[in-house]
């Protein structure tokens, strides 16, 4: 890591807390706290794509969400270039917002049905008054348009008259026209079909290039990370258990549960030679995580003392680092299963 | 032996106003027995509609349109409802993509197996209460099978209080509960993260082994097939495409459209290459012209492609439906 980071995150944990009937604050029932995001630090370099993995409810979305303040975090610190955005009062924040952009999953729930694509793409332009009359802002959208592959003459359409793929291209557009450095991206590829994936991955990619962005993808997809991005960092249950260059991460995972991850992955190029580490159960609840480190219920290495106590991070190899207390044995779940 | 289930030239339509959507266009697909077949398309390419017009549940405006539809040498299509209801869920069972919306979230699970004994299972005792206590033995050992702990407890539980894994395992224990002699298992893992995906799949895996049954397995998903199937079907846009042992599918492809799906599927062995998008996106299935229903998106195109294709054969039980097969291999 070097010593200028475009991104740095420091101890940041998303708390929700739960509300409580009449009754129950009279019976003295403690709030329920669901702690999403607990106490995670990275930092991202300019030009360089982080990967975030986790199961669902491991709180990937929420961390993306809470980097960019959409959710307000409970503690910790953002720091973008030299800014520290966690103390950004409202209207610093929406000057910084032009800088640092979100694409989300979902390209139905996350377009305005009402608004068509030149007003949900110029949006952008009218917040930061980048641009206040209708001409430029039209000639800006059909630019921006025309470069993530719609065409000028769908501008005045509705979102629902697009397929899914072409979508997640206005999204893109959306994100793109305040020329930010920093997108958020998450999941942008999850709810399309194979070869429209490939299209929008080639998409962000080739943009990634041109615009100079940096970008925190988050995917469930092993294979696409595996694909497209530098670093990857793997949260289990608010945490991240395993992070560092994805050559390192996810060829030669060091943490169970990265281990665990990969070996589940189907693929189609070493079918039938692989072994499958098992995992025993579901996800615990994140209501009422268990002590100690978060994965011992799970994981078939776990000894009495990992119940107890929460795991330091440390680092294996140049920017690979792992938080688990059994690293040391040098034990890995791979080689029992692939003999 | 014949195959378990025969389908050939089926066309199902739906009726839109519109126009006519041939959803499925002249299908033939053979399940033989005890084996596992993977059905792979992307959305649109009707391979749902395939197995639900072989179960019979296709639905206004939907019809189906003509085709043969053999199971273990009986026409399904000429049986009465009651005839078809009789052996849906005993003989062919089907499991759906979505299982919050597929199970029925005002009865318990325990109630939702025992559904399907009580109309099925001939062998149950006929005093009623024998008769709940075998169903409830019975609905127990299937959960257990399908690896559900404290069934007994479990049984009297609603589906919302399943995790999403729990679920598709509630309903694979339903489909399997008169143990069938066909799961068509739809889609089961998409919705599910890969942990829990491999469980599920290496559950039907050990079952189809156990039971002795044949599964379909359709999926977008082509490492799922790699990792879990004989053979493999792929579908675009209401036909078969390509089918054939699926190594041999997955390492020397013929049809462009197979090549170009597999081209396209990100993995960390492409990293810093660019992955090959198939350009364009799936044709409207309304007024669908004449032509390779590829031909839109094809990179090796060429006039005679504008005319009707059939399959051919490029290799043991390997068929494609390109004109183009001869020259694209050489």
């Amino acid at each position: 890591m070097t010593q200028n980071p475009l991104l740095r995150v420091e101890g940041l944990s998303k708390h929700y807390v739960g509300s409580r009937s009449l009754g129950q604050r009279i019976a003295g029932v403690p709030r329920t706290v669901v702690k999403a995001v607990s106490d995670v630090s990275f930092e991202i370099n300019k030009g360089e794509i982080l990967g975030l993995i986790g199961e669902s409810g491991c709180g990937k979305s929420t961390l993306g969400r809470a980097v960019l303040r959409l959710h307000e975090p409970t503690a910790g610190k953002v720091s973008f270039g030299d800014t520290d955005v966690t103390g950004l009062d409202a209207v610093d924040l929406k000057a910084m917002r032009r800088r640092m952009q979100i694409i989300f999953q979902d390209p139905y729930a996350s377009l305005n049905p009402r608004r068509t694509v030149n007003e949900i793409v110029g949006l952008p332009l009218r917040l930061h008054n980048l641009a206040t009359d209708e001409a430029t802002i039209r000639k800006k959208v059909a630019a921006i348009a025309e470069r993530v592959g719609l065409k000028s003459n769908q501008l005045d359409r509705y979102p629902h008259q697009f397929s899914g793929g072409q979508r997640q291209r206005i999204g893109i557009a959306r994100a793109l026209i305040s020329s930010p450095e920093f997108v958020v991206c998450d999941e942008p590829v999850s709810a399309l079909d194979v070869s429209i994936q490939a299209q929008i991955i080639e998409l962000l990619l080739e943009l990634k290039r041109e615009l100079a962005l940096t970008y925190l993808f988050i995917s469930h997809d092993i294979s696409v990370i595996g694909y497209l991005a530098d670093r990857v960092a793997v949260m289990y249950l608010g945490e991240i258990v395993e992070m560092g260059p994805v050559e390192k991460v996810l060829a030669a995972p060091r943490h169970p549960y990265t281990q665990s991850l990969m070996s589940a992955v189907p693929e189609i190029e070493r079918a039938g030679r692989k072994g499958r580490v098992r995992l025993k159960g579901d996800l615990p609840s994140p209501l009422n995580p268990p002590p100690g480190c978060k994965f011992h219920t799970r994981c078939p290495l776990a000894t009495e003392f990992c119940s107890k106590e929460r795991p330091e991070t440390q680092m294996v190899s140049e920017g690979h680092q792992v938080a688990c207390h059994r690293l040391g044995e040098n034990l890995s779940l791979l080689d029992g299963v692939s003999a | 032996m014949s195959a378990l289930l025969s389908v050939k030239g089926l066309r199902t339509v739906f009726e839109t106003r519109a126009g006519i959507v041939r959803a499925v266009d002249g299908v033939d697909i053979e399940v033989e027995r005890g084996e596992c077949l993977g059905v792979v398309g992307e959305s649109g390419s009707g391979k749902s509609v395939t197995f639900s017009s072989v179960m019979g549940l296709v639905k206004s405006p939907g019809r189906i349109d003509g085709g043969e539809l053999l199971f273990d040498g009986r026409d399904l299509r000429s049986l009465s409802p009651q005839e078809l209801r009789n052996l849906r869920g005993k003989d062919i069972a089907m499991t759906m993509q979505d299982a919050l919306t597929a199970l029925n979230p005002a009865l318990t699970v325990g109630e939702q197996i025992a559904e399907v004994l009580e109309i099925h299972d001939a062998s149950l005792p006929a005093s009623r209460r024998e008769r709940r206590r075998a169903i409830r033995e019975r609905s127990v050992e299937i959960l257990n099978l399908v690896g559900i702990p404290a069934a007994e407890t479990r049984l009297g539980q609603y589906p919302h209080e399943f995790s999403g894994g729990m679920r598709q395992r509630i309903m694979i224990a339903i489909a399997l509960s008169c143990s069938p002699k066909l799961l068509i298992a739809d889609e089961p893992t998409t919705a599910l993260d890969v942990t829990i995906q491999a469980q599920v799949l290496e559950l039907i895996t050990e079952l189809r082994a156990k039971l002795n049954m044949s599964v379909v397995l359709i999926t977008h998903d082509l490492g799922v097939v790699a990792e879990h199937c004989d053979r493999v079907i792929v579908m675009y846009a209401g036909q078969v495409v390509e089918e054939g042992p699926t190594r041999e599918v997955i390492e020397k492809p013929q049809h462009p459209y197979t090549k170009g799906l597999l081209a396209s599927i990100p993995r960390m062995s492409l990293r810093g290459q660019p992955i090959r998008p198939i350009e364009g996106q799936v044709p409207d299935l309304i007024n669908m012209p004449a032509e390779c229903r590829f031909y839109s998106r094809c990179g090796v195109r060429k006039a005679v492609c504008k005319s009707l294709i059939s399959m051919r054969r490029v290799g043991v039980g390997h068929r494609a439906r390109c004109v183009r097969l001869e020259e694209a291999s050489s």
